[in-house]
């Protein structure tokens, strides 16, 4: 078990006044058996009323309204969360889980990676989790990390044809090559300890139980990743969202800190 | 003799029908054409009794589709159990993720459903297809019996035909039942929307705020209109007719200009009812047609009133074998096509066409349903003064109040061409009023 501590800053600076502006943002972490999360604080500003609740898959949301024009927007969230208390996660909702058993959006297989899973001869490994996480080992010797040359419309198949991306795209690939592989996946938003961004990674269901595997740094998740969403791909559970009128020019700035304690 | 005074004003009711607005919008090419829908004086006729066995079967047919409605939103029993295959659910287009957990008001999903019937040569009705997501089409039969009455008042004196203006009250309670406080509105997404004339013409006869977008917002987990002066009064159930993807671009489709941001956050917390529920594309799906049936069974054990055009599902290999086996005599049809488009005849279709398409429908067998070709009764309707026969279909509107209601009416949609059993008036058909006699 470890203690860690997050601090999520997103800033976005405008050229002209914004309106009215609608923000939904997915970036408190999730309580479960392997991470249990503690004093959450969230600041907004301009300061606003905020709603809580929860989406379909029930990831935490903070909504809201801006109806004050304002040029700048923030929000900094802040908390600990105790992480690696257990292996896995529990199945939240076992009625939901045949969903992410079928390719859905950007995690959808064409024909270059049906090649390249047609090759990794899966027939030989028995069981679901030692094929995942053998699937794991060989993807990162054959995929290149290499940020800013794909975006948030990227799907698997392009991303995997062009030999390189970032973690988005590692966990879009990884899930496709898992259900061509019967083995239900899904993709995960969250935060790893270190300076940076936010971070993806993919859970597998294997025996009723929903195993972390980060395919961009090849290790399995215990100790070091926070969760903060899931989904069926980058879309379902994207960290923020926004709609504003006016603005002009936007430039966004993004600060994650995540440190043991 | 009555009858024949009605067909004498066709032409009158016609121009009535043109000068009131009553119009649907169609895009062609990415342009927006506005066209008339001709009205046909003859009216379909349906006896008492046998309206009362419609009656019957589109009340248990939408009753088990609502049912099926709120188990895939939730437990997903049917599916468990193997009734419905996986596939036709999370491969479909039309099954939103964002509505996994979410009960709609008194669990009404589909709370105006217009379901489509054709009437065989054999005098055996037949289910063509379910509309869940806001049908359309109820204002025409309403407007033209106005204006026949209006007309032709001689010839509803001596018959005994159900009265049809009465759609608004059941509109009204359906809504009413629904309403967790605040006012009734209609949302439209604006004049150059296919359904325009019928939003403002359900709106002025139920006594609803005809709204757009715009006037709509979102505040502290509620729904509130503003007003002209500026106030916000409180929502409490909304008839949409925009689609799912565009109604609340937080949480569906972020592009969407039209819909309102977190709408869908305040229904998810019980705060507004929307008309009809998001996520009923799963529902009335052409894959998900062919398990009506075993719904019924499935959810109340009972056997179906009304049948099923005979269907085929390639997906399964003995229906696929037979749809190869048979094709000339089965129409193919698109799955997740509407409105009469994604339809192909197999005896229609050049050689070529016809190895294109067993090409496609060998590589994505879950696309497409077949059917047998329905010989369905013609109606006769008056072409440039002569009566001739037509290809015509039902659409009957089953309203899902605090009980489930059928409208004593309908839209009978016909074919002006004489070679076509394409009804749909995007593809340039004409309508009917349809007359339920009292007895």
């Amino acid at each position: 078990m470890t203690k860690l501590h997050f601090d999520y800053y997103m800033r976005i600076d405008y050229s002209e006044e914004v309106a009215t502006c609608n923000y939904t943002i997915k970036c408190i972490p999730m309580q479960n058996l392997r991470q249990i999360p503690t004093d959450i604080k969230i600041e907004l500003s301009p300061p606003s009323k905020y709603c809580l609740g929860k989406d379909g898959l029930k990831n935490n949301q903070i909504y809201g309204r801006n109806e004050l024009p304002h040029k700048m927007f923030y929000y900094h969230i802040t908390g600990n969360a105790e992480v690696g208390l257990c292996s896995y996660d529990e199945v939240e909702n076992s009625d939901i889980s045949m969903v992410f058993k079928h390719p859905h959006g950007l995690n959808k297989a064409g024909n270059k990676i049906t090649e390249y899973f047609n090759k990794l001869q899966l027939k030989d490994i028995d069981s679901d989790y030692d094929k995942a996480v053998y699937v794991m080992n060989r993807f990162y010797e054959d995929y290149d990390y290499q940020p800013l040359t794909t975006d948030l419309n990227t799907t698997a198949e392009e991303a995997f044809a062009q030999g390189h991306g970032v973690c988005q795209d590692f966990a879009h690939i990884f899930i496709a090559i898992m259900h061509l592989a019967n083995i239900p996946a899904r993709y995960v938003t969250g935060l790893i300890v270190g300076e940076g961004q936010s971070h993806a990674w993919v859970e597998i269901l294997v025996d009723g139980k929903w195993y972390g595997l980060d395919p961009t740094n090849n290790k399995k998740v215990l100790n070091e990743h926070i969760k903060l969403g899931v989904g069926r791909d980058a879309r379902d559970c994207m960290i923020n969202r926004g709609i504003m009128h006016g603005g002009g020019l936007h430039t966004q700035t993004v600060k994650v800190n995540v440190e043991e304690i | 003799m009555e009858r024949l005074s009605l067909l004498e004003h066709t032409d009158t009711v016609n121009e009535l029908l043109a000068r009131y607005g009553v119009k649907f919008g169609i895009y062609k090419n990415n342009t927006f054409h506005e066209q008339l829908f001709p009205f046909d004086a003859i009216p379909r006729i349906i006896e008492a009794d046998e309206f009362e066995y419609l009656e019957k079967g589109l009340k248990q047919r939408v009753v088990a589709l609502n049912l099926f409605l709120k188990d895939i939103y939730s437990k997903k029993q049917i599916v468990k159990d193997g009734v419905v295959p996986e596939d036709f659910i999370f491969a479909s287009s039309g099954y939103m993720l964002e509505c996994e957990g979410v009960a709609p008001i008194k669990d009404i999903y589909s709370h105006i459903s217009g379901i489509d019937l054709v009437k065989g040569k054999d005098g055996v009705w037949y289910i063509l297809e379910d509309n869940l997501r806001v049908p359309s089409g109820a204002s025409y039969p309403m407007i033209a019996r106005e204006f026949c009455r209006r007309s032709s008042p001689e010839t509803f004196a001596n018959l005994k035909v159900e009265e049809n203006r009465d759609y608004a009250e059941l509109l009204r309670r359906t809504m009413d039942n629904v309403n967790v406080g605040g006012h009734t509105v209609i949302l439209t997404p604006g004049r150059y929307n296919a359904a325009y004339f019928e939003h403002s013409f359900l709106a002025e006869k139920t006594g609803c705020h005809l709204v757009n977008g715009s006037e709509l917002e979102v505040k502290d987990d509620k729904l509130y209109f503003k007003t002209a002066t500026g106030e916000l009064e409180r929502v409490g159930v909304v008839y949409r007719r925009i689609s799912d993807e565009y109604l609340d671009p937080m949480n569906f489709n972020p592009e969407s200009l039209i819909g309102i941001p977190h709408i869908y956050d305040v229904f998810r917390k019980g705060n507004v009812a929307l008309m009809n529920a998001p996520g009923n594309g799963v529902a009335d799906d052409k894959g998900i047609y062919y398990f009506v049936p075993k719904m019924i069974k499935y959810y109340l054990g009972e056997e179906p009133i009304l049948n099923n055009a005979p269907t085929y599902l390639p997906f399964y290999e003995d229906d696929y074998k037979y749809v190869i086996d048979n094709f000339d005599n089965l129409v193919l049809k698109d799955v997740a096509e509407a409105g009469g488009y994604g339809v192909v005849f197999g005896n229609k279709m050049t050689k070529e066409q016809k190895a294109d398409f067993l090409e496609l429908l060998r590589k994505e067998p879950r696309r497409f349903i077949a059917q047998e070709v329905i010989d369905f009764q013609d109606l006769d309707i008056i072409d440039k003064n002569e009566q001739v026969p037509r290809k015509a279909d039902l659409r009957a509107f089953v309203l899902m109040a605090d009980e489930p209601l059928v409208w004593k009416s309908g839209l009978t949609r016909f074919s002006r061409n004489p070679d076509s059993f394409i009804v749909n008036s995007s593809q340039g058909g004409g309508f009917k009023d349809t007359w339920v006699l009292s007895r």
